[in-house]
């Protein structure tokens, strides 16, 4: 019982092999038409998918409310605790909200401040184990253009990256594809944080000295050096942990992301445009 | 003949469902914190009814048309989708065995072999996919095609006509 195919059937799996592998290296390459035929793809299927995904949303539920039982009990627990928690200290809030809000107004900071925004629902989450984007339901007729940075309330989540008339692809600050400048909030330190997967911290190649004590916890945001694709001050974490770089001449920093990006409901793009 | 003039339109469909079901559904049901992968299943099924050949054809034309519609590397899941469904094929053959607990088996195998092979190429080609990540997806993907591979083996019954299974069968006798 030998495992040998025929020689015919090698041979046309070569010219698949050497056909896909021609794909691939145009497809980095980033060609117009793939692109063009990927936006085209995406224009067709947007709204089936849609249509089968609401079909099929008593399955999903099902699904989650087997598999997830346990962290929906502990969600309900927490939940309540905080509530709790919130009732006592509405005022205290009430002060906090007004001091942070006067806060924002005299920086002006870009993020908070007067930078045109377009919010839009996510709908639809990574399509592959290997994919770390999701789909907005507002596209280039709402004025979105590949590349504005999306965030939401908490942070920065990702870029847009893909753009059709009616939807975009938001390329998420998990993917190892990620790139963002970034600045320590405590110092401004620069560095360049880049993904690292779903659940996974950022990881920070910054330009500190690895004598420089930086604590954990400390406040990461872009940093809006010239030409950024990212306006200045848009929260993305705070650091977890701290290590030598490469050849020890700087400091790498594990940031863990300030947006929960498995858990997003609505989104804001910011019609922000680099240079 | 008549038959056969319709197994594209047929192929296609599959192909065409299964990516729908894939990204519009099976995506939002996560197993380990990994997702299963439906046109996976599909292509496996090819392989283990209708050979190396077929594997791969399946293989490199769904994986193009998914190709279409994820961020990864274009062409990265044909050609991982297309050796997945080649070397399903082989092994199917060899062992000449399309029913009973093999396709399960082999389903589960591919399952691993697609986590490793996409990762590793990913990696090849620039992309830093985590290689942490590589146990929960072998192991959704795994499970899925366990499950569904013999279901999906009709509905490529159903596309190709009589099963490659008796085929072989009326070959050794």
């Amino acid at each position: 019982m030998a495992i040998s195919p025929p020689t015919g059937s090698r041979t046309r799996m070569l010219v698949l092999v050497l056909a896909s592998v021609t794909l691939v290296v145009v497809g980095l390459r980033d060609v117009p038409v793939v692109r063009d035929v990927r936006e085209g793809a995406a224009t067709v299927v947007s709204p089936i998918e849609g249509a089968i995904s609401t079909v099929t949303s008593p399955v999903r539920n099902a699904w989650h409310g087997i598999i997830d039982y346990e962290d929906l009990q502990r969600e309900n627990e927490r939940l309540q605790e905080q509530v709790a928690e919130a009732e006592a200290a509405d005022i205290g809030q009430t002060d906090a909200e007004r001091q942070l809000a006067d806060l924002s107004a005299s920086l002006n900071l870009p993020f908070a401040g007067d930078v045109p925004q377009v919010t839009a629902r996510v709908v639809a989450g990574p399509r592959s184990n290997f994919s770390h984007a999701i789909e907005i339901d507002k596209g280039t007729d709402d004025g979105l253009v590949v590349g504005m940075p999306v965030v939401t309330g908490g942070g920065l989540v990702g870029r847009v990256d893909q753009a059709t008339g009616g939807t975009a692809r938001v390329e998420l600050v998990t993917d190892p594809e990620f790139r963002v400048g970034v600045r320590l909030a405590t110092t401004g330190a620069l560095g360049t944080a880049s993904g690292q997967g779903r659940g996974e911290a950022l990881t920070v190649d910054s330009s500190i000295s690895p004598s420089t004590p930086v604590d954990a916890g400390t406040g990461v945001v872009t940093s809006g050096v010239d030409r950024s694709a990212f306006p200045p001050g848009v929260p993305v974490g705070s650091v977890s942990t701290t290590r030598q770089g490469p050849g020890g001449l700087s400091l790498e920093l594990d940031v863990d992301p300030l947006v929960d990006v498995d858990q997003l409901s609505y989104v804001t793009v910011l019609q922000w445009q680099a240079g | 003949m008549s038959q056969r003039r319709w197994v594209p339109a047929r192929a296609a469909l599959v192909v065409l469902v299964a990516i729908l079901l894939q990204i519009s559904l099976v995506n939002e049901l996560r197993i380990a914190d990994a997702i299963g992968d439906l046109v996976l299943v599909v292509v496996v099924a090819a392989g283990v009814t209708g050979g190396a050949d077929r594997g791969a054809a399946y293989g490199f034309a769904a994986g193009l048309a998914f190709d279409l519609l994820v961020d990864s590397p274009f062409g990265l899941t044909a050609l991982t989708y297309a050796l997945v469904g080649y070397g399903v094929g082989v092994v199917a053959t060899a062992l000449q065995r399309t029913s009973g607990w093999w396709p399960v088996a082999m389903a589960a195998a591919a399952g691993v072999a697609q986590a490793v092979l996409y990762t590793s190429l990913g990696i090849l080609v620039g992309v830093d996919y985590p290689f942490g990540d590589v146990p929960a997806i072998a192991l959704a993907l795994a499970l899925v095609g366990a499950v569904l591979v013999v279901p999906m083996e009709h509905v490529l019954w159903w596309v190709h006509g009589a099963p490659e299974a008796d085929r072989l069968e009326v070959v050794l006798r």
